[in-house]
């Protein structure tokens, strides 16, 4: 599902951010990359949804060379991966259903579509019945289940989660986990970064270790460190 | 397509409303610039119809009495032609209906005058072409010859009447044209900066669009039509005050002296129409050039 060959990213300032990577991910994986800040996480989450385009090397996704992937086919790319974020990104002015909708909306959905899958993954992220609500009258763990809620509606082939829960109490952190295993289940790819090491350590994953841009460990049903 | 024109309106609407002092900002700069754009081309129309009769390098008017045969007329004919190649380079007649026409243009602003004038008494008009424009001692001495011909109403030299009417048709032209240019830009850029500002105020919706695979053209839309409104609006603004203003116009020049040579210098052939349509099509065109470089600019927000 996504194949990293010899890459290597590097920033204006000079920074190697990411250095000879490679490595594959399998379809319906559940992957960790751990490593200090700074280490290439994010630079790696972003080179798979073409945030980013490395110097060198080639970045495969969905059986595809997204590197030299025209500009204007992105918008296609990316509605099979869906993104979670450690500060949520949810629009402050929309509701929860609007927020989940307008991830349908703006890749030209109908509406009879949308008024279907909403529910349907609101349910399933545990927020029925919430969908009025705008986000500031909501939990921070609800918060991240709308947004996740949004990621998964198109039902992408690819997750990629940043720090999802990088802002949440440990108990709320495991209900996201369990949300993630669970959306997981469904086939689709998880590919997480994160600094908590209890969650690495009792999911029991592949962990993918990065330090300065070095890919340092590839180890199936890993902990942390 | 029926969801995506929603939610393009819906966007549209939306961020005019965020944005309300810029888009007022940038409805009324849009609409001066366009109004003075729109006075320039009726007000050289004007001049046009007052510098009709000048048309085709005719340079010497000699006006025949009204009434006259051919016979009558033949004289002067015959006066014209011998100087052929001469003096003169060439030259037409104007009969009645000619002449009624160039009454019409000449009188516009006059209906009073203009009623006086009929077939029956109108002056009929030989048009001369000189070989050379600028030898006005030559001009002049025809001029007195052809005075003296008989049924000769009058001779008028064209320098008399439009050395004035040229100096006043190249002043408005050269600095109404410069400020109408300078604020059309001044328009085009504030509908460049609003467009900016409210790519700015919707930077993480942008950013959510394009990462749950939103087109850039689809993320573009909202930002040019609410361009295309702005310089659409500012169009429809300065129609109607250009409208407003030539009426004014024309009924005070109705007011002015028959000799004040002021008369020509309104629109009423329906010219103001067209401009109104030019106005808007130019305001739409410098909305959407100025919102679409900015949403193309600022996409990566």
């Amino acid at each position: 599902m996504i194949r990293l060959v010899n890459v290597t990213k590097s920033y204006s300032n000079e920074v190697v951010a990411l250095r000879d990577a490679s490595f594959e991910v399998a379809k319906g994986e559940f992957v960790f990359l751990v490593g200090p800040s700074g280490s290439g996480k994010s630079t790696l989450l972003r080179l798979i949804n073409r945030q980013e385009r490395p110097e060198l090397g080639e970045v495969w996704v969905a059986g595809r060379n997204i590197v030299d992937m025209p500009s204007n086919r992105v918008p296609m790319l990316r509605r099979n991966i869906g993104n979670v974020f450690q500060d949520y990104k949810l629009l402050t002015n929309k509701t929860v259903f609007e927020n989940v909708a307008f991830a349908l909306e703006v890749i030209g959905r109908p509406r009879h579509v949308i008024d279907t899958q909403v529910p349907t993954v609101l349910e399933l992220v545990g927020l029925a019945g919430k969908e009025d609500r705008f986000p500031h009258q909501l939990s921070g763990g609800e918060q991240q289940r709308v947004s996740i809620a949004r990621a998964f509606v198109n039902r992408p082939q690819i997750l990629v989660a940043d720090e999802p829960t990088g802002n949440l109490d440990p108990v709320t952190g495991e209900g996201i986990m369990r949300l993630l295993d669970r959306i997981n289940t469904t086939g689709t790819t998880v590919v997480m970064a994160t600094h908590d090491q209890r969650i690495v350590d009792s999911m029991r994953r592949r962990v993918i270790q990065l330090d300065r841009g070095v890919l340092v460990r590839d180890q199936s049903r890993g902990v942390y460190s | 397509m029926i969801s995506r024109i929603g939610y393009l309106l819906r966007e549209t609407g939306a961020s005019l409303q965020r944005n309300i002092t810029l888009t007022v900002a940038a409805i009324i700069t849009a609409a001066v610039s366009l109004l003075i754009f729109g006075l320039t081309l009726v007000i050289q129309h004007g001049f046009d119809n007052l510098l009709a009769q000048w048309e085709g390098g005719v340079e010497m008017i000699v006006y025949v009495n009204a009434g006259v045969d051919d016979a009558q007329r033949g004289v002067i004919e015959t006066a014209l032609t011998q100087q052929e190649g001469i003096t003169i380079d060439s030259w037409r007649y104007c009969d009645v209906t000619c002449s009624l026409g160039d009454a019409d243009r000449l009188f516009a602003g006059d209906p009073q005058t203009r009623a006086l004038l009929d077939a029956t008494n109108i002056p009929t008009q030989f048009k001369v072409v000189p070989l050379d424009a600028t030898e006005v001692d030559i001009l002049s001495g025809l001029r007195d010859r052809y005075l003296e011909l008989p049924n000769v109403n009058s001779v008028q030299l064209a320098e008399e009447q439009l050395d004035l009417i040229s100096r006043l048709q190249g002043f408005v032209s050269t600095y109404t044209t410069g400020l109408w240019v300078a604020l059309m830009a001044a328009a085009s850029l504030l509908i460049w900066n609003t467009i900016r500002t409210a790519m700015f105020a919707r930077r993480r919706e942008i950013e959510v669009m394009k990462l749950v695979g939103a087109t850039d053209w689809f993320i573009r839309l909202p930002f040019m039509l609410e361009g295309l409104i702005h310089g659409v609006a500012g169009g429809a603004i300065a129609s109607g005050a250009m409208w407003f203003i030539n009426d004014r116009w024309t009924a005070g020049v109705a007011e002015f002296p028959v000799n004040s040579g002021m008369t020509a210098l309104v629109v009423v052939d329906g010219y103001e129409w067209r401009v109104a349509a030019i106005l808007v099509a130019f305001g739409a065109l410098v909305g959407t050039v100025g919102s679409g470089t900015a949403a193309s600019r600022f996409l990566d927000v």
